[in-house]
C-alpha cells in the first residue's frame, strides 16, 4: 500500500520519515525485527501550503505579512463598528421623539393646544417638560416639542418630523417707528403686551399637508400654545425663513398678525342642527 | 355772527353724516337671491393639494364645482363660476372676490379639496371672530368716506354667512357625510361682499372603508346636499341691516 506524499506522515521509531519504502505493510503484518511504521494521517490542504510558504518566504516577510493581516483585520473590526455607531447616530438625527430631560434640569407642566383632523378640534393637554429660561428660546423650544408631538405615529394631526422653527423673537408693543405719523403711532399706542414673531423653516413649510382645514389647525395649534404659557403674548406673526409668505401651504392665511387667543374654544356660533358627526 | 357760523357748521356736519352713510348703504347693495357664486380655488400653473399621484386639487375643485352647478341651474338659479376650467395663469383671490362681488350672490361658496381629514370641512370667515387679525395701524382701518376696506368686506356679511355655513352643515350631516365647522383665515373669504363659506371635501373614512374624493357618487352626494341647502337658504338670507333695498324699477 503505497501513500501518496503530502496525505500523512510515516512515523517509524520515534522518527519520522516522508518515505513509505523503508515500511511497507504486508498481509501478515510486520516482519521480526522490521521497523513499525505507522501512518500519521495530516492535513495536506493546509499544513502542506504553510510549510511552502514558511520555507519560500524570508521571515521578516512573513512577520510583515503577519502583521499587516492582523492590522486589516482589526480595521475591519473597526469599520463594522464606525459603521454601526454612525447609523444610530443618523437614526438619532431623524428620530423627532423628544429626548428625556437631563436628570438636573428640573421639568414644568406646559400645556400643548394638539389638534385633530378628525373633528377639527384643538384640545389643550399637559405636558412635563425641560426647557430653557429664556422666554424666546423657551417659546421656540416649546412649539417644537409641539410639531414633534404631531410626527409621533398615532398622532391625530400627522406632520412631518423634522426641525419647524428656526427661531421665535417676542417684540414689546407697541413697536416704535420713527416715520410713522403721529395719528397712527397714537392708536398703535394702544397695543399692549408682546408680539411673537415665529421664523418657521422652509423645509417645515414645504413638507406641511395642503388643505383648509390642516393648516388652520396647525396655525390655531401653534397660536393657542403660545397663549397658553406665555401670558405677556397677545400677537403673533408667522415669517418662512425671515421672509413673509401668502399661505402656510396654499389656503392659511400667513399674511396676517394673529391674535393669540385661547384656540380650543372653538367657534360657539358654528354648530348645525342635529351636530357634527 | 357767531351763532351764524355755528349754525352753517352743524348743518354741514348733518349733511356729511347723511352722505357718508348714503354711501356706506351703496357700498353694500342688496343681494339678488336667484344668484350663486361658486370658486372652484386653484387652477391653471396652480394646482393646489396634490390628492394623490395623478389627481390635483383643482381638478377636484372643478369638478365638484360642475356637479354643483348643473344641480344649481335645475333648481332655478342662476351660477356664477369664477373660473369655467383652467386659465392661463393664476386666478388671484382679489380678481375671484371681484368676480363675486359684481354680481350681488345670496350664497358664494369657495370648493377646496383635500387629501387629509375626514368627510367635509365647512369654513367661515374669522372675521369678528376672537381670531380676527390684528389691524396693524390706525391708517389702514380708517374709513373717511364710507368706503369698505378690502380687507374687511365680509364684516357686513359675516352672520348671514355663519347661518348659511349652519344651514349647509345641517344638509351635510342629514346627509351622514362627515362634517368639520371652523372659523378660517383664508382668502378670498375675507374679501366677499356676500354670505360666504368655504367647504373643503375630503377622503371619506368609514370604519375602514376609504372613499376618495375623486369618487363620483361622493361628489354628488356632497353637490345635493349643498344645492338642497342653498333652496332654503335663498329663502332665509337676510340683507344686512345697513343696506338699502333698492326700489322696483330701480337698479340694484
Amino acid at each position: 500500500m503505497i501513500f501518496r506524499r503530502g496525505f500523512g506522515r510515516f512515523k517509524r521509531d520515534g522518527s519520522e520519515t516522508d518515505s513509505p519504502s523503508e515500511g511497507r505493510l504486508s498481509k501478515d503484518g510486520p516482519a521480526q525485527g522490521a521497523a513499525v511504521v505507522t501512518f500519521v494521517p495530516r492535513l495536506p490542504w493546509r499544513k502542506s501550503a504553510i510549510v511552502q510558504f514558511e520555507q519560500s518566504i524570508p521571515k521578516y516577510q512573513r512577520v510583515l505579512f503577519y502583521v499587516l493581516l492582523a492590522a486589516a483585520v482589526l480595521m475591519g473590526f473597526f469599520l463594522f463598528y464606525e459603521r454601526t455607531q454612525a447609523r444610530d447616530r443618523l437614526a438619532a438625527r431623524t428620530d423627532a421623539t423628544p429626548l428625556e430631560a437631563p436628570v438636573s434640569t428640573s421639568t414644568e407642566s406646559f400645556t400643548l393646544d394638539l389638534a385633530s383632523d378628525e373633528d377639527g378640534s384643538v384640545t389643550p393637554v399637559q405636558r412635563q417638560i425641560a426647557l430653557p429660561l429664556e422666554p424666546s428660546v423657551r417659546a421656540r423650544a416649546l412649539l417644537e416639542r409641539l410639531v414633534a408631538e404631531y410626527a409621533l405615529p398615532d398622532a391625530k394631526h400627522p406632520l412631518a418630523s423634522g426641525a419647524a422653527v428656526d427661531d421665535v423673537f417676542l417684540l414689546k408693543l407697541p413697536i416704535a417707528d420713527p416715520n410713522a405719523d403721529p395719528a397712527t403711532t397714537a392708536a398703535d399706542a394702544g397695543q399692549e403686551g408682546e408680539l411673537a414673531v415665529i421664523n418657521l423653516r422652509s423645509s417645515f413649510v414645504n413638507q406641511h399637508p395642503s388643505g383648509v382645514e390642516v393648516e388652520m389647525l396647525t396655525v390655531l395649534s401653534m397660536i393657542g400654545t403660545l397663549h397658553a404659557n406665555f401670558s405677556d403674548i397677545t400677537q403673533v406673526r408667522f415669517l418662512v425663513d425671515g421672509q413673509p409668505k401668502d399661505t402656510l401651504a396654499g389656503h392659511a392665511d400667513l399674511g396676517r398678525v394673529y391674535p393669540a387667543v385661547d384656540t380650543t374654544v372653538g367657534a360657539a356660533q358654528l354648530q348645525p342642527a342635529g351636530g357634527t358627526q | 355772527m357767531l351763532w351764524t357760523e355755528r349754525r352753517w357748521t352743524g348743518v354741514a356736519a348733518l349733511l356729511c353724516t347723511l352722505t357718508a352713510g348714503w354711501v356706506n348703504a351703496q357700498s353694500t347693495p342688496a343681494f339678488n337671491r336667484q344668484v350663486i357664486v361658486i370658486d372652484p380655488a386653484h387652477g391653471g400653473t396652480d394646482g393646489g393639494a396634490q390628492i394623490d399621484d395623478h389627481l390635483e386639487e383643482k381638478d377636484v375643485t372643478l369638478a365638484v364645482a360642475g356637479r354643483l352647478r348643473s344641480l344649481l341651474a335645475a333648481r332655478g338659479f342662476t351660477v356664477v363660476s369664477t373660473r369655467q376650467g383652467e386659465p392661463g395663469g393664476v386666478l388671484t383671490t382679489d380678481q375671484r372676490a371681484e368676480t363675486a362681488n359684481r354680481v350681488h350672490a345670496v350664497a358664494c361658496l369657495v370648493i377646496h379639496a383635500s387629501a387629509s381629514g375626514n368627510g367635509v370641512y365647512i369654513g367661515a370667515s374669522a372675521i369678528s371672530s376672537p381670531l380676527a387679525a390684528v389691524p396693524q395701524s390706525a391708517s389702514v382701518t380708517r374709513v373717511s368716506n364710507g368706503a369698505v376696506p378690502w380687507d374687511r368686506a365680509q364684516e357686513a356679511y359675516i352672520s348671514q354667512s355663519l347661518g348659511l355655513a349652519n344651514q349647509v352643515g345641517t344638509a351635510l350631516a342629514r346627509a351622514k357625510v362627515p362634517l368639520a365647522m371652523g372659523r378660517v383665515a383664508m382668502r378670498p373669504l375675507d374679501n366677499l361682499m356676500c354670505p360666504a363659506i368655504s367647504f373643503e371635501i375630503a377622503t371619506l373614512h368609514s370604519g375602514s372603508d376609504a372613499t376618495p374624493v375623486s369618487d363620483e357618487d361622493y361628489q354628488q352626494r356632497v353637490a345635493e346636499a349643498i344645492a338642497g341647502a342653498l333652496v332654503l337658504w335663498k329663502n332665509q338670507a337676510q340683507q344686512p341691516d345697513f343696506v338699502t333695498i333698492p326700489r322696483p324699477g330701480g337698479g340694484a
